[in-house]
């Protein structure tokens, strides 16, 4: 089928992070497994991307018609080269926007970036509560993503807030929306987990009660309303509790596209560690655009016809576009699968008995893994 | 703020980190802000084109000038625009 054209590029330009929460989506793999070897030519020797490589992905992607570019990692203020990568882009005249922890963002930093023409930030918090939050990031942040924020505010830069929402810090919402407010953040992203990554691997210890989703969805929808026109608040889902799926990606292959920190082309960040069977190009060995309309990995799941019953005959298949691909091939093996969120799916029963599992046992699963770094990280 | 209650005095302006350009794919407008991408119809282009410090009364005379329509009609129409875009936070007024 004919590609259509992307609207926005997540470059995850580096996995390295201070951070080290559990609920990363970054891939277990990554960490765990032998980094790449050094590329032939020169490069990183962790495999990451050169400066040079990195700047023929983002015109790559301004040509492909891209209008967005999302800086991620990992933390990517670990890359000595943001301020030029982010300069690159806006020459392309893409719009940019830095996501990050804030950790290493000092007022030099700050400014340059500004000067280079970033044109928005996305700040990460764990928690309002300093001890919480810096537990749950496994390192001591929290003091200074608030000196960070502040900085953000007084160079004037469009702030958003990011708070990944789960079972230890779930019933905090109204704080931390508080945080935002204090903060004078122009928005909120209040996230309920995903379960992807380090995340799947901690999801016992990580997804909230069923009455813990329903104070939480009061409390956000009562926020919304009261800061409507002041900030706006951007409630995700916890999609476990759904009854039908998420439209992730807003289809595969249809409006985005990530670049991982090797160069790794994917139509989503998780796909490369939650699809094991589908093969996906470098951008080291081809051409973007080419990977973006004709590489077997895009085009797998692009559209329709792919879908099995019972998305196939289903009124909703071009509203939720079956779900979710990568949760489909981590909770039914199988990447072609109905997202078993759907409880029109066979296989919504491995979502039901987790849910039981959490609802119904008195033994809770307190303790969770934390995200560790690549390895062979000297540069 | 209603749609009707906007002054002809008031000037809408782009708000904090929205960008006006035009997509080079389509050749049409677009409005690019954190996280979020709105393409525009040509009214809605014509009058974002024009939240520079111009007043609503300015922006609605260039445009009935242009569009030789019904200006009270296009008044309604340019209140009704800024009106949801201001409720999106995408422009705000001086």
């Amino acid at each position: 089928m004919t590609a259509p054209r992307p609207y926005a590029l997540l470059a995850e330009i580096t996995y390295r992070c201070p951070l080290h929460c559990p609920y990363c989506s970054n891939p277990v793999a990554a960490s765990l497994c032998e980094a790449p070897r050094r590329p032939p030519g020169g490069g990183y020797s962790n495999g990451e991307l050169t400066t040079e490589e990195w700047k023929r992905v983002i015109r790559g992607a301004a040509a492909l018609g891209v209008l967005q570019i999302g800086f991620s990692g990992g933390e990517p203020l670990a890359r000595r080269d943001l301020v030029e990568l982010i300069g690159c882009a806006h020459e392309t005249n893409v719009y940019t926007n830095l996501i990050t922890s804030g950790i290493g963002l000092d007022d030099d930093r700050l400014h340059a970036l500004c000067d280079a023409g970033l044109d928005s930030i996305q700040l990460s918090f764990q928690s309002d509560e300093p001890n919480l939050a810096d537990e749950i990031a496994g390192a001591r942040a929290h003091e200074r993503k608030l000196d960070v924020a502040a900085k953000i505010r007084a160079a004037r830069i469009p702030l958003s807030l990011n708070l990944v929402i789960h079972r230890r810090n779930i019933d905090r919402l109204p704080q931390m929306i508080d945080l935002a407010e204090t903060l004078e953040a122009e928005r909120i992203e209040l996230a309920n987990v995903q379960f992807y990554g380090w995340a799947f691997l901690n999801r016992a210890a990580l997804l909230p009660t069923r009455d813990q989703v329903a104070r939480a969805r009061e409390v956000a929808m009562a926020a919304k309303a009261r800061l409507a026109g002041k900030m706006d608040i951007f409630y995700v889902l916890p999609d476990y509790y759904e009854t039908r799926p998420k439209p992730c990606l807003n289809g595969w292959g249809q409006r985005y596209l990530t670049v991982n920190p090797v160069g790794d082309v994917l139509p989503c960040p998780t796909a490369s560690s939650a699809i094991p069977d589908l093969r996906f190009e470098n951008v080291r060995t081809r051409e973007l655009d080419w990977i973006w309309r004709e590489s077997e990995s895009f085009n797998r799941f692009r559209g329709t016809e792919w879908m099995p019953e019972p998305c196939q005959s289903c009124p909703q298949r071009e509203i939720d576009f079956g779900g979710c691909r990568c949760q489909a091939a981590l909770l039914t093996g199988n990447a072609a699968n109905t997202d078993p969120v759907c409880t029109l799916s066979p296989k919504r029963t491995v979502v039901d008995a987790f849910l039981s599992h959490t609802n119904l046992s008195s033994d809770h699963r307190t303790d969770w893994t934390y995200r560790v770094n690549p390895r062979r990280l000297a540069i | 703020m209603r749609a009707t209650t906007i002054s002809d005095s008031a000037r809408p302006i782009l708000a904090k980190g929205v960008r006006l350009q035009i997509d080079s794919t389509t050749s049409k407008g677009v409005l690019l802000y954190p996280e979020g991408i709105v393409e525009l119809n040509e009214t809605a282009h014509q009058i974002l084109s024009r939240c520079d410090g111009r007043t609503l009364g300015e922006i609605v005379c260039e445009l009935a000038e242009e569009y030789e329509g019904d200006s009270n009609a296009l008044a309604t129409d340019v209140r009704d625009t800024l009106c949801d875009l201001e409720r999106r936070k995408l422009i705000e007024f001086k």
